[in-house]
């Protein structure tokens, strides 16, 4: 029962970041949902670590890495966002249709 | 109770804190200083200025006393006497003092103002070169400790207190605390002089006396967490261990804040370099040096 | 159980609520700001799922992340104090459909599936040693290697960030 309760909000979490990261037309504001996806992943990864192994502290060094992967896809995506400012004075994705392949 | 006692002790503290702080900036020890102007603070008007982003201005001064607060919750003044024992004390203390580039963000977004733009972002610029110095140090603290416990830091240093052990760590971790707090040379947010206060120079009224207050709350804190850290916190002969708490913890914030006299205000630029191309080799360097000291000695 | 199941739906709730205000608001630095306090909230879950480092860990990571995300925001937008109330969005409803059949979706599987979920767990001092034992002992390969692949694709992105030499 808690651990549904936990589990979804783990999904509505996830749905408001997927629903940011396909609308918005900011480089950022892009980010900011996928930021919100790794949240959610991160509220599932302890719900599982607490309420189904909570011996086993793989799933806490899981939640450490996918944190660090969250400040990595910030570095990422703002050293991107740097070169393409520079580039073209924007990030508007709109404005990016050169990127499509 | 001990909540109740914990909340006074800061109260007392930050009243020392602020006659100090005008007697360094004033010359004058006027031990009513800070009642005068507090009161006189609260009788004036709270000026609301133009388009604010009103959550935020009304939310940052609260937000700064509240973090202040609950990094002290986590620092035991005597055996026994501590809020919050948690497991992961150390940590929670970095937890609690980052939302006070959070709020000193808010106030300075807030009001809609130049100055106290320009004051909010330069600290976050502030945050990013001193947040390594505070985490790394307590790091090679909590090695020593072999717990985030704070309590256990404590009893850890009775053979030796961490500001002899780990000399480099301390001074790091003084420097990082007075960048914390914002103490003069490295005032950068509130600079008066330069951005006629910065983040606070929209404030007026009793949101200034809150912000006021958590400015020297604040203060204590990071004395008290010096102290709880490399100081031995409540360790000491004949006094009973409050007092020892109480003296060393004061006796920090004094010298935090005549350290502001006698220096110059840094640029944030060189601050930021500095600390990283300085501070966190040497703070890499302390974890090793304890490690080994740990390890070998 | 009842009692944690009321905070964790409370925190949930929080952040949820935050994270809907994140792509609601037109302020930039609102915007970062309640991503920020989203995240906060989830760290409030992982302190009610009894999962101490990470709930502390968690709240002190993101307060300067979302902090630098803030200031990237201010840079990089045309309209950063939302006083212009400009639309920023594109495929709305395509978005808000896979919104929710993704919510669905994962809701389905949280509530379908049959959980067998065990009750005890160790005290957070407890807790913080075994994971430091875990981290350095059976996952140290993984989590060394993780470390060092971030760490490089960090560098890698600050070097695709600095300004080259212009050439003329």
């Amino acid at each position: 029962m808690t651990l549904a309760v936990a589990l979804v909000v783990g999904a509505a979490l996830f749905g408001i970041g997927l629903y940011g990261a396909l609308s918005q037309t900011n480089l950022v504001m892009i980010m900011m949902g996928v930021e919100l996806m790794l949240g959610a992943a991160m509220v599932n990864l302890v719900a599982f670590w607490r309420f189904l192994h909570p011996e086993t502290y793989s799933g806490q060094m899981f939640v450490l890495i996918v944190m660090t992967v969250m400040a990595l896809e910030m570095a990422v995506g703002f050293g991107v966002a740097t070169g393409r400012f520079r580039a073209k004075g924007s990030v508007e994705m709109e404005e990016a249709q050169e990127l499509k392949g | 109770m001990t909540t109740l006692l914990i909340v006074l002790a800061l109260l007392v503290g930050a009243y020392l804190v602020a006659v100090l702080e005008g007697w360094v900036s004033t010359g004058q020890f006027r031990i009513a200083g800070p009642l005068h102007s507090g009161a006189a603070m609260l009788g004036r008007e709270s000026i609301v200025p133009r388009k604010p982003d009103r959550i935020f201005f009304e939310v940052a001064p609260p937000l700064l006393l509240v973090s202040a607060v609950l990094a002290a919750a986590v620092l035991p003044l005597a055996p026994g006497l501590v809020v919050a024992d948690l497991a992961t004390g150390a940590l929670f203390v970095n937890a609690a003092l980052a939302y006070v580039m959070v709020a000193l963000l808010m106030a300075g977004w807030g009001p809609n103002a130049a100055y106290a733009m320009v004051g909010g972002w330069r600290f976050l610029g502030q945050l990013v070169a001193y947040s390594m110095l505070i985490v790394m140090p307590i790091t090679a603290v909590a090695m020593r400790a072999e717990s985030l416990v704070t309590t256990e830091v404590v009893t850890s240093q009775a053979p030796l207190w961490n500001a002899v052990y780990q000399p480099l760590g301390f001074a790091l971790f003084l420097l990082a605390a007075m960048a914390v707090c914002f103490l003069p040379p490295l005032d950068l947010p509130d600079a008066p002089g330069e951005l006629a206060g910065g983040v606070m120079a929209e404030y007026t009224g009793w949101r200034l006396a809150v912000m006021r207050l958590a400015r020297a709350v604040l203060v204590v804190t990071l004395a008290a967490a010096v102290t709880v850290f490399y100081l031995g916190g409540w360790l000491g002969p004949v006094l009973p261990p409050w007092a020892w708490t109480a003296l060393k913890a004061l006796a920090v914030a004094a010298a935090m804040l005549l350290a502001g006299r006698y220096l110059p205000r840094l640029r944030e630029a060189d601050f930021l370099a500095w600390c990283w191309k300085l501070g966190i080799p040497l703070a890499l360097f302390n974890i090793f040096y304890v490690g080994v000291l740990l390890l070998v000695v | 159980m009842v009692v944690q199941a009321l905070f964790i739906s409370f925190f949930g709730l929080a952040a949820i609520w935050f994270g809907v205000v994140v792509f609601r608001t037109s302020s930039m630095v609102r915007s970062a700001l309640a991503l920020l306090f989203s995240q906060a909230a989830i760290g409030g879950m992982f302190l009610a799922m009894q999962a101490e480092f990470l709930g502390v860990l968690q709240i002190m990571m993101m307060a300067t992340e979302m902090a630098i995300m803030a200031i990237f925001m201010v840079m990089y937008m045309m309209d950063p104090g939302g006083l212009g109330e400009m639309d920023m969005s594109h495929q709305k409803r395509a978005s808000i459909a896979a919104g929710v059949l993704g919510t669905l979706a994962a809701v389905g599987v949280a509530l379908l599936v049959d959980w067998t979920p065990t009750g005890t767990v160790t005290g957070p001092v407890e807790q913080t040693r075994l994971l430091g034992i875990e981290i350095m002992e059976r996952s140290m390969l993984i989590f060394e290697t993780a470390g060092v692949t971030i760490l490089t694709a960090m560098i890698a992105a600050t070097a695709v960030a600095i300004e080259g030499r212009r050439q003329r």
